[in-house]
């Protein structure tokens, strides 16, 4: 049991820093759909600045997961940010059905749709496995598995913002060639 | 040493999530050579009007201004002294053109090699037909001249009525009635591309002007 809820919280901690690092690869793409859920007109520097503080959220957050797992904070913050995919997937789902959602940058072509919501869904459910209690031994790091940690993490956000950027300019290629 | 059970999982997830992007990498690479392999156009787009250009003239040493569209149908040839059938194509265009098949026609040859490379060619030496050297690579990316030979037929009124490789005369007689094709209605004569094409990459070539 105790690896299942580790396996939830890892995966979930991975996503968050794959997200984060993808997102921060074009945040003027993200910006456009940060402005779907902003009802106020506000112009593009301040969206895309909340594109930006958003997606080092999404980092910072996963990080803190994947180094500080014994802290149970951090696995509520995680869910309660779940729970935000589910409610954004939801209203993208109803008002902007077919627009692309960038939740990971140019990583993903997928777009508001409902198995958009049943995935925002899956990723809140293995959220919650991350809540159960786990023994406290299992958890017990010291500084230097939180440092390789950390340096692991901040790899998997690089690589995911490098491929996310590939991803981008291969998109762009398309457009000019059509 | 006992490693925790934490750091045992997070480990693996970590190496699924790097196998995983590793994947979207590699699959983005495919894609885009997988493109560029197979959209690579030949020639100018039938039915657009032809650009202007500007060329050496080798007889005379002069620059030479061509402006499609004043009149007279012209059928241009992108060919390379060093390619042999670059050399086949030049003597089908002499042939044609001795046999007065070209009559009417302003028929031009233009290369991005300098004035002295046509001594490796017997073609190129004999040929009577107008010769002369690109002069900006803007002109080899506006005909889509990527590979040599390339003949671009285009009406009198500056459009272009076919493009494609060719080296026998037969493909040359099509491009000559191509050329006088009634302009209206924007319809194309098929043409079949089954030369060989050089290798020659006129855009490669074209930044050494001014070696000669």
């Amino acid at each position: 049991m105790d690896v299942l809820v580790l396996c939830a919280k890892t995966a979930v901690a991975c996503l968050l820093i794959v997200a984060g690092g993808a997102k921060l690869a074009d945040p003027a793409s993200f910006a456009s759909t940060v402005r779907l859920f902003v009802p106020l007109r506000i112009g593009w520097p301040l969206l895309s600045a909340i594109a930006v503080g958003v997606s080092l959220g999404e980092f910072a957050v996963g990080v803190a997961s994947l180094t500080f797992p014994a802290i149970m904070a951090l696995d509520v913050l995680v869910f309660a940010i779940a729970c935000v995919f589910v409610a954004v997937s939801a209203i993208g789902y109803a008002f902007h059905r077919g627009r692309s959602c960038r939740c990971f940058g140019a990583l993903s072509q997928r777009k508001f749709d409902a198995a958009g919501v049943l995935r925002g869904a899956v990723i809140a459910g293995i959220a919650a496995v991350a809540l159960a209690h786990v023994n406290a031994a299992a958890l017990q790091l010291d500084a230097t598995a939180r440092v390789l940690l950390f340096a692991a993490a901040a790899l998997l956000a690089m690589t995911a913002f490098t491929a996310a950027r590939a991803r981008g300019a291969g998109s762009r290629r398309e457009v000019v060639a059509q | 040493m006992k490693v925790p059970l934490y750091l045992a999982v997070a480990q693996w997830t970590l190496l699924f999530a790097f196998g995983l992007l590793l994947i979207v990498v590699f699959r983005q690479l495919g894609r885009t050579l997988h493109k560029d392999d197979a959209v690579v156009p030949l020639g100018p787009e039938v039915g657009s009007k032809a650009a202007s250009l500007e060329y050496s003239r080798f007889a005379d040493d002069t620059v030479q201004y061509l402006a499609p569209g004043d009149g007279q149908p012209t059928l241009l040839a992108f060919v390379e002294p060093t390619c042999p059938s670059c050399e086949k194509l030049v003597l089908a265009l002499g042939t044609a053109e001795h046999s007065g098949e070209l009559s009417g026609l302003r028929v031009l040859l233009l290369t991005s090699s300098p004035k002295s490379y046509l001594k490796v060619s017997d073609a190129f030496r004999a040929t009577r037909l107008e010769c002369g050297r690109i002069l900006a690579q803007a002109t080899t990316q506006a005909y889509g001249a990527t590979s040599t030979p390339l003949l671009v037929a285009i009406d009198r009124d500056g459009m272009v009525r076919a493009a494609a490789p060719a080296i026998e005369l037969a493909e040359v007689r099509t491009f000559s009635r191509a050329c006088s094709f009634p302009a209206a209605g924007g319809e194309s004569i098929p043409i079949t591309a089954t030369t060989p094409q050089h290798e020659n990459d006129l855009e490669a070539a074209a930044p050494a002007a001014g070696a000669d």
